[in-house]
């Protein structure tokens, strides 16, 4: 592909989210009738814009129910978006008919439970082969090669493809799980978690197999992660999402150093670092409070109510995600109130 | 240095199994110190759990405490009756379990829970008792726990489930809590808020704990002593700045290599190959031989556990003092 236009290869724009469940007979029944029934909707996505460029990996950061792993489904096209359009080189991911159909195959999904995701009575080399039979990438007499292909980039041995999943670990099961994604030829793949649910040192290999497949493929990345020490590792671009929205976005470098959304710094301060100095006194500044619900997000900012900054306007106007222009680095904060950028 | 509370000595738990012998937890020996706090740390299988649950006597057949001796304050707890050890379980070493969802009855209310707690260990009058439950809820950072301590558990969020099931092991002033993985389903705002007060409390309350956790960051920043654990053996001990900053075992230092945090963004992580043995099938010698850059010949036969001051390590080969890792 030429990178010779600046154009992003992954558009997003202002996709929301919101997930109702279906009202059962009595309640709709009541609804025809004109008695006033609830409708609990979660707003999962609220307007999120943004792009990923050829090659970039763009770590999506943020807590339990903050909307990350949504976000990501419906850019994989697993979900359709409420509102907003998800695209890839200029190809919409997900229609928005009445049958929503995936209509694009370079983008490409790795879940977090490795455990969950491979079908327990398919052997590997099926699991692997079977997407690109499908797709016609490869044909049934060429597939053993292919799957043998894939096996060796992720550090497999070939014979695993005659193997079932339970007869491998955690790491190797993700293993498998990346090779499946790959064999699509994705030019995006979307990671959901993909090494929380392993120990330390698999994870550093699983790390280490990204940091290798980048080198050598050239892959654009979605990283869904909480661990802010992986997202740093291997990202050139972070999103930190809160409630649903985008609250801070720029180059992993700058948002580490010097964060601008007092939500980013406060999430920043609350992870534990390593001690190895003898009289360091440990100390957090943790947030105060718990998340809001999406079922009724606060209005204005969604952080204000935990917010040490916020005034009255960040209860009544949801600030919007600004500057960037003016630094060229592309760092952007949705804050009325943002933090100078000092470390 | 204060009194021995614990005295874990040559502990060793295994579980019958159809495929052998599970040798999940072999010659496990440490103390902890009055109002010590001591990580426990290791991956999934190294033991660190099962090391937990033998020392409150919560191993039930396939699993047996084949041998080793657990003394607090002297006592013997190894051998105990049920009677004996459900007496001591609570009052004088408590639990806090990784899933507070799981710990916590759904359909009774925090209070009613909190009460049969109480009750379990000595006889107060309703106000009483109600009024020691309100305190310690307060005490473990729940707001207007006056109201919340008739709330059932699902109408809290995990974080302040969490806080019940610690406040639950409070209750009866125990001398030694031990942590299970507490803080690893939380998200880290929630478990940057339970980790300070979890050692404030400490502090205040003079509460020794075992912190077992697979988080190197986590365990430095409560504990002030470290325990890593390795398919069921203790391998490296002492205090954490200088194991961190010195490790003398090869699998601590691939641990601590294996941190994203550490490296430099975008760098290959110094990565242990391999995974860790099956605890049924262990390798000759010592478990980590396979895996291990230093392993050579004598590797095949165990190391014992050597002491250097306050630190010990179990390793025929180990990193020089002044290594950094």
């Amino acid at each position: 592909m030429t990178t010779a236009q600046p154009a992003m290869l992954v558009e997003v724009a202002a996709v929301s989210k919101r997930f109702t469940p279906q009202l059962s007979l009595g309640d709709r029944l009541a609804a025809l009738l004109g008695s006033p029934v609830e409708t609990r909707t979660v707003h999962a996505v609220d307007r999120v814009s943004f792009g990923l460029e050829q090659g970039e990996v763009l770590g999506l950061v943020g807590e339990s129910g903050c909307g990350k792993s949504t976000l990501g489904r419906v850019i994989a096209g697993i979900h359709p978006p409420s509102e907003g359009r998800a695209s890839i080189a200029g190809e919409t991911v997900m229609g928005d008919g009445r049958t929503p159909l995936k209509r694009t195959t370079r983008i490409q999904m790795v879940f977090q439970d490795p455990f969950a995701s491979l079908d327990p009575r398919v052997r590997i080399g099926e699991t692997i082969s079977e997407g690109p039979l499908a797709h016609g990438l490869v044909s049934r007499a060429d597939a053993p090669a292919y799957v043998a292909r894939w096996l060796t980039a992720v550090g497999l041995p070939v014979e695993a493809a005659e193997r079932f999943p339970h007869q491998f670990s955690g790491g190797q099961r993700q293993r498998v799980a990346i090779a499946r994604a790959l064999a699509m030829q994705p030019d995006v793949l979307v990671c959901d978690e993909p090494v929380a649910s392993l120990d330390v040192s698999i994870q550093a290999q699983i790390i280490n197999l990204f940091l290798k497949l980048r080198r050598e493929l050239g892959l654009t990345m979605l990283f869904i992660s909480h661990d802010l020490g992986v997202v740093r590792h291997l990202c050139d671009r972070v999103a930190i999402m809160y409630l649903g929205r985008i609250v801070e976005i720029g180059p992993a470098a700058e948002i580490f150093a010097a964060p601008r959304h007092p939500y980013t710094r406060a999430l920043l301060d609350s992870v534990p670092k390593l001690v190895t100095g003898s009289d360091e006194l440990v100390t957090f500044k943790p947030i105060q409070g718990e998340l809001p619900s999406p079922l009724s997000p606060p209005p204005g900012c969604h952080f204000h109510q935990r917010c040490p900054r916020a005034e009255a306007r960040c209860r009544s106007d949801a600030p919007q995600l600004a500057g960037g222009a003016d630094d060229g680095t592309g760092h952007r904060v949705s804050c009325h109130f943002p933090l100078a950028g000092e470390a | 240095m204060s009194p021995v509370l614990l005295d874990v000595n040559g502990l060793t738990t295994r579980f019958a199994t159809r495929a052998g012998s599970l040798n999940a937890v072999e010659d496990v020996s440490f103390t902890v110190a009055e109002g010590e706090i001591v990580g426990l740390v290791g991956e999934s299988g190294s033991g660190k759990s099962v090391t937990g649950f033998s020392i409150l006597g919560l191993i039930d057949p396939p699993g047996r405490i084949v041998a080793g001796s657990v003394k607090l304050n002297g006592r013997e707890l190894v051998g105990l009756s049920h009677a004996a050890l459900r007496s001591m379980r609570g009052r004088e070493i408590a639990m806090v379990f990784q899933d507070p969802s799981a710990t916590l009855n759904p359909v009774l209310t925090i209070e009613t829970q909190m009460r049969l707690a109480i009750a379990a260990h000595e006889s107060l009058g309703d106000a009483a008792a109600r009024a020691r439950c309100i305190e310690v809820l307060g005490a473990v950072g729940i707001p207007d726990a006056a109201r919340r301590i008739e709330a059932y558990p699902h109408q809290f969020s995990g974080g302040m489930r969490q806080r019940v099931a610690i406040a639950i092991a409070l209750l009866n002033r125990p001398k030694l809590i031990i942590c299970d993985e507490p803080t690893t389903a939380l998200d880290v705002s929630i478990q940057a808020q339970i980790l300070t007060e979890m050692k404030s409390l400490a502090a205040r309350l003079g509460t020794a704990m075992i912190w077992i956790s697979h988080d190197l960051a986590t365990v430095s920043s409560v504990a002030s002593r470290i325990l890593v654990m390795y398919a069921g053996r203790l391998i490296e001990a002492g205090p954490i700045a200088e194991v961190l900053r010195q490790p003398r075992h090869p699998y601590t230092r691939g641990l601590l290599g294996s941190l994203p945090g550490i490296a430099r963004p975008g760098q290959d992580l110094v990565q242990i190959p391999g995974a860790m043995p099956s605890l049924i099938d262990l390798p000759q010698g010592c478990a980590f031989q396979p895996r291990c850059g230093f392993a050579d010949a004598l590797c095949a036969t165990m190391p014992a556990l050597h002491s250097e001051g306050a630190r010990s390590f179990r390793c025929h080969h180990p990193l020089a003092a002044e290594t950094a890792p």
